[in-house]
C-alpha cells in the first residue's frame, strides 16, 4: 500500500516508500548501465531491469507527468511525491517510436501495475540497442535515502527501490 | 533578470541525458532559473518538469534567470546551451 506508515522505535517516524519493478527481468545496480547519464547519477539514483518481458507497468501509484512522444520513457510522480523516470533501453531515442507502443496519455491517473509502454524487445536488440531499463528516482535530494532492493530476478510488481522519508 | 533565447540543434531534442546536466548546471546557482518552450514552462532544476516540455530539435526556448548570482548564471547557462543542445 502506497500511503502506508512505517513507524520505526519510539515515535520515530520514518516512512519508506516502495518503487515497483516495471518489467519482469534481472535487477541491477544503476552502476551496471553503461551509460553514464545513469551509472553516474546525473539524473539521480535508483536501480535497473534487464527486461525479459514487452510489457512495462506503473511502478506507482500516482499521475503520468511526461510520456515521450517516442514511446521509449515515462515519468511519473508518486501519490508520496517521489518523481520517477522509466527509460527503456539506452540511446533508444534514436529509434524515434518505432518498436514501442503507448498506452497511457499525459496527466492521467494510474495504478501500480497498469499497462504504460509497450516494447517490442527482439526487434530493438536486433537493432543494436541495449534494453536495459533505468528506473530513476528524479528528485533523489528531497529523500534522506534510496536503497535498491535485494533480488535478482523480478516480476512485476516487486519491491526493486525502497525510499527513506524522514 | 537576465534572459536568452537559443534554438536548439541536438537532434533527440531536450532529453534525458542534456536534461539531466541541465539540471545539475541550474543547480550551481541560487537564481530561479525557469526554461519556456511551445507555451510551456519549467523550473531549470525539476527534471521531471524539462523532460515534460517535450523540446525537440528547431524548438526555440527562452531562458529566464532571476536572482543575486544571475550574471554568472547567464554566463554558465548561455554556454551549457551552446555546447550541450
Amino acid at each position: 500500500m502506497g500511503f502506508f506508515q512505517n513507524i520505526f522505535g519510539n515515535g520515530n517516524k520514518e516512512e519508506i516508500i516502495p518503487i515497483c519493478a516495471p518489467v519482469a527481468g534481472k535487477l541491477v545496480p544503476l552502476s551496471e548501465v553503461s551509460d553514464p547519464t545513469f551509472s553516474d547519477g546525473i539524473l539521480g539514483q535508483g536501480a535497473a531491469v534487464i527486461p525479459t518481458e514487452n510489457q512495462f507497468f506503473s511502478p506507482v501509484d500516482g499521475t503520468v507527468n511526461t510520456v515521450f512522444p517516442t514511446g521509449h520513457a515515462a515519468a511519473l510522480t508518486s501519490a508520496e511525491g517521489v518523481e520517477v523516470l522509466l527509460h527503456i533501453g539506452l540511446d533508444t531515442v534514436k529509434l524515434n517510436g518505432k518498436h514501442f507502443t503507448i498506452h497511457v496519455e499525459e496527466g492521467q491517473q494510474v495504478k501500480k501495475g497498469d499497462l504504460l509502454l509497450e516494447a517490442d524487445l527482439e526487434q530493438i536488440k536486433a537493432e543494436g540497442f541495449d534494453t536495459i531499463t533505468p528506473v530513476i528516482v528524479c528528485n533523489t535530494e528531497e529523500f534522506s535515502e534510496i536503497m535498491m532492493a535485494r533480488g535478482n530476478k523480478v516480476s512485476v510488481g516487486d519491491t526493486i527501490i525502497n525510499i527513506r522519508k524522514e | 533578470m537576465r534572459d536568452f533565447t537559443y534554438v536548439i540543434k541536438d537532434p533527440v531534442g531536450l532529453h534525458a541525458r542534456p536534461a539531466g546536466l541541465l539540471v545539475k548546471k541550474a543547480g550551481e546557482f541560487a537564481s530561479r532559473i525557469t526554461i519556456e518552450s511551445g507555451g510551456k514552462s519549467a523550473e531549470a532544476k525539476k527534471l521531471i518538469m524539462l523532460m515534460g516540455l517535450g523540446v525537440k530539435q528547431g524548438a526555440e526556448v527562452v531562458c529566464r534567470i532571476e536572482g543575486e548570482d544571475e550574471d554568472a548564471a547567464y554566463e554558465a547557462l548561455a554556454n551549457f546551451f551552446k555546447e550541450n543542445l
